[in-house]
């Protein structure tokens, strides 16, 4: 599972759910990818998870990309805790997504197949989603 | 490539107010420039410009108040999810300069046995004349064994155009597929560690229908 090394702080703030994605929302490695049509959350589980499904899928002979990395921690205080006494402990792992992202992206020579496979992916991810194919011109 | 006669007008009011204006009239706004002279503001049919866009470095001779300019695509920004055009980025081009635009590669054929095809690049820079810019480039990976390389200096080049930047930059390469054991130990790694685990498919009892 994705997960980083070491990081400066260990408890930090939710992340801003608002506006859309600036950078990184059309196919630039493979030829179809899942883009996010809605802000979420997406945890490194959540991102391996999709991942099998996609390898489980095409078996060999595709390649794929993860485009998002689960960098941000989020924390979560124990249950029946009473309030203060600090920040909860730092309990997954998210890639702060927004709207426009394109998150994974795949090379496989069979566009039906590919397309079964990246559904498959998306179904294990926590928002609304679409395949977008590689399109060529000026960015 | 021939040229696409799209016909602008001038722009007067600037800031998010009068481009929201312009956008919803169904234009696009945009703004010239190149050669030294001052940039132009202009305002572009949405459609038409959309249209236009689709080719690759596509050659737009602007009809802006009876003068004709000729420009080629910069920088083109969209909205990330609905996907319709913000604003363009044009730059001035005369006939007979040589440019450098940025040209996909369309890869061909099948490589030989098992291999597995990574682009590394989708496209390659190269210096063309303005009027006369190819589409794109093939690339024909037909039998080619794994272990194979393609670099930059190594594919052909549509006539009149000419390679540009690092020469030894890797186009595309052929690697060997993952076999189904390593495929397998892979997956099962990973769900371990996610803790999914696959029901074992249970046969029907014999003798359990009629």
């Amino acid at each position: 599972m994705l997960i980083p090394r070491r990081v400066k702080h260990r408890k930090q703030h939710h992340p801003s759910r608002s506006g859309a994605a600036k950078g990184g929302t059309r196919v630039t490695f493979g030829e179809y990818g899942i883009q996010a049509l809605e802000p979420a959350y997406v945890t490194n589980r959540q991102i391996e998870s999709a991942r099998i499904a996609i390898t489980r899928h095409i078996r060999r002979g595709g390649k794929v990309w993860i485009n998002i990395y689960p960098d941000r921690p989020l924390t979560k205080k124990p249950a029946e805790t009473r309030m203060g006494s600090g920040k909860g402990s730092p309990e997954w792992w998210i890639a702060n997504v927004k709207p426009g992202r394109v998150m994974f992206e795949l090379s496989y020579p069979n566009e039906k197949t590919a397309r079964e496979a990246l559904l498959r992916a998306s179904h294990k991810l926590p928002m609304k989603c679409r395949i977008v194919k590689r399109e060529e011109g000026v960015a | 490539m021939s040229e696409v006669r799209i016909s602008a007008e001038p722009r007067t009011e600037f800031g998010k107010g009068a481009a929201r204006r312009i956008r919803r009239d169904h234009k696009v706004p945009g703004v010239v420039y190149g050669h030294g002279n001052a940039p132009r503001h202009i305002a572009l049919p949405g459609h038409d410009l959309m249209l236009a866009l689709k080719t690759p470095n596509v050659l737009l001779s602007l009809d802006l108040g009876g003068e004709t300019i000729l420009a080629l695509p910069k920088d083109v920004q969209r909205d990330p999810v609905k996907g319709f055009l913000e604003h363009v980025d044009l730059v001035v081009v005369e006939r007979g300069e040589a440019v450098s635009v940025e040209l996909p590669i369309h890869v061909t054929g099948k490589p030989a046995g098992d291999g597995l095809l990574v682009v590394d690049l989708q496209t390659v820079s190269v210096v063309a004349e303005a009027t006369h810019l190819p589409e794109f480039v093939e690339l024909s990976v037909d039998g080619m064994p794994a272990g194979t390389q393609v670099l930059a200096k190594e594919i052909s080049l549509p006539a009149g155009a000419t390679l540009e930047g690092d020469p030894e930059l890797s186009i595309l390469r052929i690697t060997g597929t993952p076999t189904a054991e390593q495929l397998d130990a892979d997956l099962a790694g990973a769900e371990a560690e996610l803790g999914i685990v696959h029901e074992a498919k249970s046969e029907p009892a014999a003798g359990s229908e009629g």
